[in-house]
């Protein structure tokens, strides 16, 4: 079963050099941090969905649907019983839902997505190891790079494991759909100490791997993928800081996409 | 020409274990030599392989005395990266080796480390997947390729760093037989370049194409030589845990003369010696079971689309099975037999077509109804263990079921007694050898007294004696009466124990009869790539029903009785 992330297509955003997509990400990540009216936050969650069509990376975000709803609906119900708004909804001991609280949450419900989308747009078109090189160019260390991109390699490779243990005590009649928080919690161990188990077991033999094929942190190593910045990268990164710069104005210069002024 | 390897007086306890794993190790190999190293689980021959690039001692740490010698230079003290340029090593386990996001960079890996400039990698790249037949392939996903394929890839991308010694610590266990000679194929082209190559493997069919056998057993090597001098010696491959040439056993109860190694060589040697004539196999061999009796579990008409993939894994399966059946499930990787097994304990629900256990649909039972009527142990033991005592791990399924302690710990003891780990109750299961993890969680399962028993790949990974002990147990379990359905690629796994055989091949059955009859049939077999074993191909062409040694022993006695008469 296929679980990994990226996706081998052949996109303009494919193409970019990593550095352009890993500053790019955080831009994106910015320009949603900007807002907190829902209204500006969906033009973001549009935007985000015509990139994702172009980078064909549709595929996952549909793969991680549930994902998306419920970060989404979680934040939406829990953010206005802790912000306070002038028009109130309603009031039930103590608790307060106002209508600008409502929209807040709203905002923050869409933001959260935001994020997540944009990851997984970024996952979806960036190798780890263009990753890596990426992250060498910022003048991060190999060691941590690696490891950070190994970490993100691993997530696929430990929730295909999970999979096979859940199906495995399954099979040996643990029910999982049923139970109070506590009878469900419980049972969360019969999956976790073979999960923990097999997660040990597997980054040792991975990292006798690495270390057999002639891995070391410290020596100089050549990239076969090697990237440099193009025309297009530097063009890119310019419309996104104007784009930056912009909502800056918008946000702080004319006040406006914002539901509390002085909230992020 | 002067040795590759030079071991002297090696020991090597690990840190914290009592006992050596390495004892007084002696050994030297030639230059493009091919060496087997076989012995039971727990011999040593991880150990070993380990201690010739260096990750003994530097990676896993303990008691190192002795001298390992590669091309004159001392293993200690080096770096595992320094070394790997002269020694490779490809491990059993082909998911950790692969963690790229393609195959050229997968192959691209161990030449970057060596800091080679892109041309040289480049040629590398082409010049080693056309080795090992995956240049076609360069662009996809290491986790989309076949087991066999997957194990090539490993290897290719150790041999692009070029190591002068290739080191293979059982590449092949946990491939189907197609994927095992792929991977051995390589190893022959390699030779043939003149590489020096080690290789562990648990097969003695295979160690007979070395030019010397090591054979090691509490870590010691016990014998060293020639593979077809070695190899004849029954009693001592016995005591190292490796199953006897079934060639040679049949001729030495024979009382024949010679020593065929494979079956070539004894249809050769009977033909000379006219020691026996061929015939026509006889009548069929009817399934015993074939009585009026209801079918226990039912299949009608299942198609099976895994989600999101949309890959027709099952396509109309029909198919029903009685109880006290003893059934072998036999394919290739990715013919289907797993989502076929999976369904028959509702893990899978089916998309189109119907499962019926005891004449009810396995979608109206309820998960603890099913786990009671059909275990289903999975093929990693490691999967599902997690408790401090083996009495808790076993009684686990009880406990949900929320059986009474008493009871649950008279069954516990049951289960134990029947795997053969009777007094184990109170042990903590991680600390026991795989085989006998593979029994507990065969015991876990058969303390809610199942009928039926689904185990995949039961004996991958054990060696001989833990085989044979687990399907010695499976035919005791069987002889009491519960139904087992076995996954398996071990095709005299299958021929010795099972009664009855489905042979599954894209995702639809190719042939579903007696054992004997599915193995006689050797053209249909080889489309689904898989062979007979030795003793069933001398079987086919004499014309014999044995599937077994002692079988056709009993067969031929009988019948020159006879003829004497």
């Amino acid at each position: 079963m296929n679980l990994f992330l990226y996706l081998d297509k052949n996109t303009l955003v494919h193409r970019l050099d990593p550095l352009t997509k890993i500053l790019g990400t955080l831009i994106l990540f910015l320009y949603s941090l900007c807002f907190n009216h829902p209204l500006y936050l969906c033009v973001m969650s549009l935007m985000i969905l015509v990139l994702a069509f172009f980078s064909r990376a549709m595929v996952n975000l549909y793969r991680f649907r549930f994902v998306l709803l419920l970060l989404f609906l979680f934040s939406t119900l829990i953010w206005p019983f802790f912000i306070k708004g002038s028009r109130l909804v309603f009031s039930w001991k103590g608790l307060e839902v106002s209508q600008e609280s409502f929209l807040y949450g709203l905002a923050m419900g869409l933001r959260l997505s935001n994020f997540v989308a944009t990851g997984l747009i970024f996952l979806s078109t960036t190798r780890h190891e263009e990753l890596i090189h990426g992250l060498i160019r910022m003048k991060t260390p190999y060691p941590i790079a690696f490891a950070l991109s190994t970490a993100l390699r691993l997530i696929p490779t430990f929730v295909g494991a999970g999979a096979t243990i859940i199906r495995a005590q399954i099979s040996r009649g643990l029910n999982l759909e049923s139970g109070s928080i506590f009878g469900r919690f419980r049972k969360f161990i019969p999956q976790a100490v073979p999960l923990l188990i097999y997660a040990i077991r597997y980054t040792n033999l991975l990292a006798i791997a690495l270390e057999s094929k002639g891995f070391s942190p410290e020596a100089k190593r050549t990239f076969y993928y090697e990237s440099h910045m193009k025309r297009i990268d530097y063009f890119i990164l310019l419309i996104l800081i104007g784009g930056l710069l912009l909502i800056l104005y918008l946000r702080i210069g004319l006040s406006l996409g914002a539901i509390f002024p002085n909230r992020v | 020409m002067g040795a590759a390897v030079s071991i002297q007086s090696l020991t090597f306890t690990y840190h914290g274990m009592n006992r050596p794993a390495l004892r007084n190790i002696e050994g030297e190999i030639e230059e493009g030599k091919l060496i087997a190293i076989m012995g039971h689980g727990g011999a040593g021959k991880s150990t070993l392989c380990y201690c010739l690039n260096g990750i003994v001692p530097k990676f896993f740490r303990g008691n190192y005395e002795g001298l390992v010698l590669i091309y004159g230079e001392e293993v200690k003290g080096k770096k595992v990266s320094e070394m790997s340029r002269l020694v490779g090593l490809v491990l059993q386990d082909f998911e950790a080796q692969l963690f790229s996001t393609n195959v050229e960079l997968e192959m691209a890996f161990g030449p970057e480390n060596l800091g080679l400039p892109r041309s040289e990698i480049e040629d590398r790249i082409h010049r080693y997947l056309t080795l090992v037949g995956l240049e076609n392939l360069r662009e996809r996903q290491p986790s989309s390729l076949s087991g066999g394929q997957k194990q090539r890839l490993a290897i290719g991308s150790v041999l692009a760093i070029e190591p002068k010694i290739l080191v293979m610590d059982e590449p092949t266990t946990d491939l189907d037989p197609q994927g095992r000679e792929e991977v051995l194929s390589i190893g022959e082209h390699l030779r043939g370049e003149g590489r020096t190559l080690i290789l562990v493997d648990h097969n003695p069919e295979y160690a007979l194409r070395a030019d010397q056998l090591w054979l090691m057993r509490e870590g010691e090597v016990v014998a060293k030589g020639l593979p077809k001098e070695i190899l004849i010696e029954t009693t001592t491959l016995e005591s190292c845990g490796i199953r006897p040439l079934p060639t040679l056993e049949l001729f030495q109860k024979m009382k024949w003369q010679g020593m065929p190694l494979d079956a070539q060589s004894a249809m050769a040697l009977i033909e000379k010696h006219h020691l026996i004539e061929r015939r026509k196999l006889r009548s069929k061999v009817l399934l015993q079971e074939d009585s009026g009796m209801a079918p226990f579990i039912r299949v009608e008409g299942l198609r099976y689309v895994y989600p999101f993939f949309h890959i027709e894994a099952l396509r109309g399966i029909d198919l029903s099975i009685r109880e006290g059946e003893f059934i072998a499930l036999l394919g290739q990787n990715g013919s289907g037999k797993t989502t076929l097994a999976k369904h028959l304990n509702g893990l899978l629900k089916p998309t189109l077509g119907k499962v019926f256990i005891k004449g009810k649909s396995t979608l109206e039972y309820t998960r603890h109804e099913l786990a009671s009527l059909v275990g289903y142990v999975f093929q990693n033991p490691d999967h599902q263990i997690f408790c401090k005592t083996v009495k808790e791990e076993v009684g686990f399924g009880l406990k949900l079921l929320g059986e009474d302690p008493k009871r649950i710990n008279d069954r516990v003891a049951e289960a134990l007694d029947t795997v053969g780990l009777g007094g184990y109750e109170e042990k903590n299961p991680f600390t026991l050898t795989k085989g006998e993890r593979q029994r507990i969680a065969v015991a876990s399962v058969l303390a809610t007294r199942p009928q039926v028993i689904i185990l995949d790949e039961p004996t991958t990974g054990l060696d001989y004696h833990s085989q044979r002990n687990m399907m010695e147990m499976l035919k005791h379990l069987n002889r009491k009466g519960h139904t087992i359905i076995i996954i398996t690629h071990s095709m005299w796994v299958a021929c010795e124990y099972a009664r009855r055989v489905i042979l599954l091949k894209e995702g639809s059955i190719a042939a579903d009869g007696p054992t004997r009859e599915v193995f006689a049939d050797e053209n249909l077999l080889s489309q689904t790539s898989l062979r007979p074993p030795p003793l069933v191909q001398l079987s086919n062409w004499l014309g014999t029903k044995a599937l077994t040694v002692e079988e056709m022993v009993q067969e031929l006695r009988e019948e020159s009785e006879c003829l004497n008469l």
